[in-house]
């Protein structure tokens, strides 16, 4: 069944007609995905400093904690993830359709209004614009840019997957296709719900929790996926085991993700049964994550570097999936709700399962939309220990101190100085954490920028796989 | 999975139903959620935010302090939000439906602040919040760009921050709150959920039950 994309073909040098009109739009899309990622990175380490020392550049308003976690979020989701998911996602469309990227065009318009849309957002939060609703953190000015600019990006996806040449659809396919047509709907009907006529008291609570689970299940996780289908079987060069299960594991992420979004407000001044389905939808979309280990597994026995990226973004995604069953539960939920743990599963998802899931496919993509090999093979190798390293250290503080302020918090001997004592040191390691995640970005943006410039003048492309893939 | 439109139909399937089932059915349920009207004082609840401290959700909104407090006072047997003396009740969806932006908030690196105002044995005043916002506290930082220095021209201004230490101003100096400090305080003083409704204590089982 998946014999489409699984051909073990020689991957050196191969271009196909996607790369003669994609190149300079996916290159752009790529480029300014890295630029975010680095932004995003040292905000994120902002944010991280303030938590154990509040004195941090807390005499500047424009860098308070709550804005700066604010731009941290924004430049990541919106920035890094929105411009690699989409770069890699058409790319793939487009070499699956067998045919040229139509409507490049449009997608470098798109692009260029895209990122012009997450800078205006960033200045935007930093002067205060803020809508303290988690992953929508979106000034209402700029949801129209990043909504039409989005149409651009995303018409060249649909007309590559209208005009391919085989009827057949791949998994890459659906979850490219899925991505791409849902995100519109789920940023508009936000727009209307919570900035046009808000809905009244906590229902915005509601709305915005199911907002930020969409985002996740309905556009993050498919485009991870989708490079993750599509990168694992070319360069394992092994068919997908368990395919005929994937289709079964795409509609329960689909159906059941959109539904998980309140078991963040347990115990809160909203319905109980909201949360009780919820709860109940969380536990259900652990099969979601079998199907896709079962699937991906071949990424585990390495091979390459690209694979290695994959194989930790699989590990880390589905392991998220399954810590976010167990911590829905209300036991659990009742101490880590409102902690830093939450904080923890948010980076091991968006960072450990999606993020290295791109890195692995931005690895593989780049030679060959360039024709050149990267320039640097210990910079890929670099990035990849110190970003596992910085999940891993990253994640488990995280963890530790949300169970320590967790536990403190249920305690209404504990006073509040006394948490912050306590979850000091644990803060300090993830600090320590989050600047090894942002050395490795750094690292991939060096890598990136050597490439994409020292390489023009050269047009040897024959050793890309050596080092690719 | 050949079929275009039929794949398509699907997504948008997903999506709606995930909609349907949890945005839609849940306006439906408290979307028009109105005021519950006293006829013991003649006064219906929650009470309408002043104009002061609907700016001062504003400036709450725009420095985030959402991503430190929470506004949410759980049910019983939901951590120690009662016992920490947050609120005397959990807090229901009627207590936010004047509020034009809610800030729930996911975070407790500090306190919730739901009844701020509200709450017993004693409540913070001005003096108190404003000297918090201006000195910090554990985990909280200093937001000292919500105060200006100003040198005493004649008589000492009657807002001037009272310090002591370190943080006392030179001599012929005075500390006062800018109009946003001013606004965030009078928002702060607002919180207040002592009214009891009806539905405050419904979930609790056999121990809410036991307890009022």
């Amino acid at each position: 069944m998946t014999h489409a994309s699984t051909s073990p073909s020689a991957d050196s040098a191969d271009q196909t007609p996607a790369e003669s009109t994609g190149r300079y739009p996916l290159l752009y899309l790529l480029g300014s995905s890295v630029l975010w990622l680095v932004v995003s990175g040292v905000f994120a380490l902002i944010t991280s400093i303030q938590l154990h020392t509040p004195s941090f550049l807390a005499e500047c308003p424009v860098l308070s904690y709550g804005r700066v976690r604010a731009m941290a979020e924004t430049s990541f989701i919106y920035g890094w993830i929105g411009n690699v998911g989409l770069g890699l996602a058409l790319w793939i469309l487009a070499r699956l359709s067998g045919e040229k990227l139509r409507g490049a065009n449009w997608v470098f318009v798109g692009a260029l209004f895209w990122n012009l849309a997450v800078t205006v957002a960033l200045g935007g939060l930093a002067l205060g614009d803020l809508t303290s609703i988690s992953m929508y953190q979106l000034p209402s000015y700029v949801q129209p840019l990043l909504f039409c600019s989005y149409g651009g990006i995303a018409v060249a996806g649909l007309l590559s997957w209208t005009g391919r040449r085989r009827e057949m659809m791949f998994a890459s396919q659906w979850y490219a296709i899925a991505a791409l047509f849902l995100f519109p709907w789920l940023l508009s009907i936000a727009y209307v719900m919570l900035e046009c006529s808000p809905v009244r008291g906590v229902l915005q609570a509601v709305v915005g929790g199911w907002y930020a689970q969409g985002l996740w299940t309905l556009w993050i996780a498919p485009l991870a996926l989708t490079s993750g289908y599509y990168v694992v079987p070319r360069m394992s060069g092994k068919v997908i085991p368990a395919y005929d299960s994937a289709a079964l594991g795409f509609w329960t992420l689909l159906v059941v993700g959109g539904w998980t979004g309140a078991r963040h407000l347990i115990g809160g001044p909203i319905p109980a049964w909201i949360s009780s389905v919820a709860i109940v939808m969380t536990v259900t979309l652990v099969f979601h994550y079998i199907v896709v280990f079962l699937n991906l597994r071949m990424a585990l026995k390495g091979g390459s570097l690209s694979l290695g990226f994959v194989a930790i973004g699989l590990i880390c995604y589905v392991s998220g999936g399954f810590v976010d069953a167990l911590t829905s539960m209300r036991a659990y939920a009742a101490i880590t709700q409102f902690t830093v743990y939450e904080d923890a599963q948010k980076l091991l998802a968006l960072y450990g399962g999606a993020s290295m899931m791109f890195f692995g496919a931005l690895y593989f993509a780049l030679p060959r939309l360039k024709g050149a090999a990267w320039s640097s093979g210990a910079l890929i190798k670099g990035q990849l220990i110190l970003s596992a390293v910085g999940i891993l250290v990253t994640v488990l503080s995280l963890a530790a101190a949300g169970l320590v302020q967790g536990n403190a918090l249920a305690d209404a001997k504990v006073n509040f100085s006394d948490i912050a004592v306590q979850m000091r040191p644990y803060l300090l390691v993830a600090s320590a954490g989050q600047f090894i995640i942002l050395t490795s970005s750094l690292l991939l943006a060096v890598n990136f920028l050597k490439t994409v410039i020292t390489c023009c003048c050269k047009s040897d492309s024959s050793k890309e796989g050596a080092l690719a893939s | 999975m050949k079929n275009g439109s039929l794949f398509f139909l699907g997504l948008f399937a997903a999506l709606g139903l995930a909609w349907v089932g949890i945005v839609v059915s849940s306006n439906a349920q408290i979307g028009s959620l109105a005021g519950y009207y006293d006829d013991t004082d003649s006064t219906s609840y929650p009470a309408r935010p002043s104009g002061l401290a609907a700016q001062g959700a504003l400036v709450y909104k725009d420095l985030g302090c959402a991503s430190c407090h929470t506004q949410q006072v759980r049910r019983p047997g939901f951590g120690s939000d009662q016992d920490r003396g947050w609120g005397e009740r959990q807090s229901v969806a009627r207590d936010y439906i004047y509020q034009t932006s809610v800030q729930l908030g996911e975070s407790r690196i500090g306190q919730d602040l739901t009844n701020l105002a509200g709450r017993k044995p004693s409540a913070p005043d001005q003096d108190d919040l404003l000297h918090m916002l201006y000195q910090g506290q554990g985990a909280m930082p200093s937001y000292q760009f919500l105060f200006e220095t100003h040198k005493i021209q004649g008589e000492a201004s009657s807002e001037a921050l009272k310090l002591t230490g370190k943080q006392k101003p030179q001599s012929g100096f005075e500390i006062i709150p800018t109009t946003r400090a001013k606004e965030l305080v009078a928002y702060l003083l607002s919180l207040n959920t002592t009214y009891d409704y009806p539905e405050a204590h419904p979930v609790a089982g056999a121990k809410g039950e036991g307890e009022k």
